[in-house]
């Protein structure tokens, strides 16, 4: 484990100051990447690992290329490498993989399409998500962008329309996909509690995404509206105690930003009825709406040098908000503070040039909801009240 | 009533003024381009576009080429700043969001305003930025409308 840490520490010392991308045919094809590596230390429950006793394992590398081959046609693909405590084993993954042809495009608008795997432009920060570089946090608002689940929001293979026009007072952005979603083991542990006999997948086309962007023309203001419907099937083993059935989400958020020269300020709030359908007598869940929300401030004291604070909610049911009910439906098993999380975190951002950052932070949990379930499988051991600090290295070219 | 934070504004602009009075010549940093870009002007927000890289090609259809320095370079930042109208991190978060999502692409990095220079006079299709006023046969400077 320190030999990671100290692999990472190392490639940072290496990095020339101004790394450039790589770049070939006249730089119309670019080369970038990213590796990431995080400490993390709770005083309770597994966060990214074994956090309690001091976790090294979260980790990400992302390798990319693109290539522009004329201004209406580009080619672009991913790959990530992405070690998350018991949630991600570091198993290299194709992140997107994409053919972008935009045939109409000059300074009042822009129409085109892509085909491939696409990332969900879900909220303010879905489409990167696993960048360290991109996120406010070393920590994602999990009350949003559950790591819990993420693969459930992450991408989607299919085709997506997008559209985008130039106004004196402003931009707007237009995508719309429909396809099929990648779902992993950690969405049938979210969804079903369990690493069932069975598996839960897409079957035909199962997702759609739509999401509606306006920005002031100097990107002062930025409001958005994304929204994902999906539905996932179960299909139920010899040994599962659940019956087949099928699960339908409709998640939306609604996403707000404020950028000054020495501030941002970002909030956002989402909301996902989830329904669950013919799972059988064993499962008491039915339908819940799973709702969520932050307000985030991140104050430049340099243009190096970054300090913010965040305040989330999440709940499992917006109509629950105590965990109350949720909790007597499993006989009190699981407690009710596994069906919300509060969460205040402090963070800072040092890029001691642009492509080395290293960040400190600190979080305050109140509730167990962000926690994985496959993390922390047995709810007698999880802990109300926890506290988190994380520290990171990140290098980039 | 006057909060600290004004005063020290208005003290900041006054020594702006003196400055800039007593500073003959103020050498103002100038959108280029490559000779074939075959363009004379740009709008704020058309300049916005390509160096977002948003807007790929120049209206006779050549690809273009987008030249920076670093985002901690002083001429990158006062140019970002005083002609395009945005604040170099929102610069990166966009490019960012390109070149990590598979959406886009991010502009050429060069090392220093000489690098700048050449790179944009022996690309087809080049934009970047100088300080001051440049004479060079390949490039040509843009006014900004």
């Amino acid at each position: 484990m320190r030999t990671r840490l100290s692999i990472a520490v190392m490639l940072a010392w290496m990095t020339p100051s101004a790394a450039p991308a790589l770049e070939f045919v006249e730089g119309k094809l670019q080369v970038h990447g990213f590796a990431s590596q995080a400490v993390v230390k709770s005083t309770d429950n597994y966060y990214f690992g074994n956090s309690p006793e001091t976790s090294f394992d979260f980790t990400e590398i992302g390798l990319n290329a693109s290539y522009q081959k004329t201004p209406n046609l580009l080619f672009s693909g991913q790959l990530l490498v992405r070690r998350a405590g018991e949630m991600y084993d570091g198993t290299p993954s194709l992140d997107y993989g994409l053919v972008d042809f935009s045939p109409l495009s000059d300074a009042e608008k822009r129409l085109g399409v892509r085909l491939g795997r696409i990332k969900n432009p879900f909220g303010l920060y879905n489409e990167t998500r696993d960048v360290p570089f991109t996120r406010p946090s070393i920590f994602l608002p999990q009350a949003i962008y559950y790591d819990k689940i993420r693969n459930a929001l992450l991408s989607f293979d299919g085709i997506m329309f997008y559209g985008d026009r130039y106004l004196e007072q402003g931009n707007l952005s237009l995508n719309l996909g429909v396809g099929q979603s990648v779902i992993d083991n950690n969405v049938e542990w979210t969804y079903l509690g369990d690493d069932l006999d069975g598996d839960l997948r897409a079957e035909g086309i199962n997702w759609g995404i739509g999401s509606l962007w306006f920005s002031t023309p100097s990107d002062s203001l930025k409001l958005g509206l994304s929204a994902i419907l999906t539905e996932m099937d179960f299909n139920a083993g010899p040994e599962s105690p659940l019956s087949s059935g099928t699960i339908d989400v409709f998640d939306w958020v609604a996403s707000f930003q404020y950028n000054a020269a020495d501030w941002t300020i970002s909030a956002e709030y989402s909301r996902a009825p989830t329904r669950w359908n013919d799972f059988g007598p064993y499962w008491p869940f039915k339908d819940q709406v799973v709702e969520g929300y932050y307000l985030q401030g991140a104050y430049r004291l340099r243009p190096n040098l970054e300090i913010m604070s965040r305040y989330e909610e999440g709940f499992a049911n917006r109509k629950d908000r105590d965990g109350r009910d949720f909790s007597d439906l499993t006989g009190g098993t699981t407690p009710r503070f596994d069906f919300f999380s509060k969460i205040l975190t402090l963070g800072l951002r040092w890029d001691i040039n642009p492509n080395i950052m290293f960040r400190l932070e600190f979080q305050r949990h109140d509730g167990t909801y962000a926690l994985s379930i496959r993390e922390n499988p047995d709810p007698g051991d999880l802990v109300r009240e926890w506290d988190v600090f994380a520290a990171s290295v990140s290098v980039r070219f | 009533m006057i909060s600290r934070r004004s005063v020290r504004n208005i003290l900041k602009g006054l020594v702006a003024a003196a400055l800039c009075c007593a500073t003959p010549y103020v050498s103002p940093q100038e959108l280029i381009a490559n000779r074939d870009a075959g363009v004379e002007s740009l709008t704020r927000n058309e300049a916005r576009l390509y160096f977002t890289m948003r807007l790929k090609n120049w209206p006779n259809g050549t690809l273009v080429k987008v030249f920076v320095l670093p985002d901690n370079n002083p001429l990158h930042i006062r140019f970002s700043n005083e002609v395009l109208g945005l604040y170099p991190y929102q610069l990166r978060r966009v490019w960012d969001r390109q070149i990590f999502s598979g959406t886009g692409q991010a502009p050429t990095t060069v090392s220093s305003e000489q690098e700048m220079l050449e790179r944009v006079a022996k690309t087809p299709g080049a934009i970047g930025y100088a300080d001051g006023p440049i004479d060079h046969s390949n490039i040509r400077l843009l006014e900004v409308r």
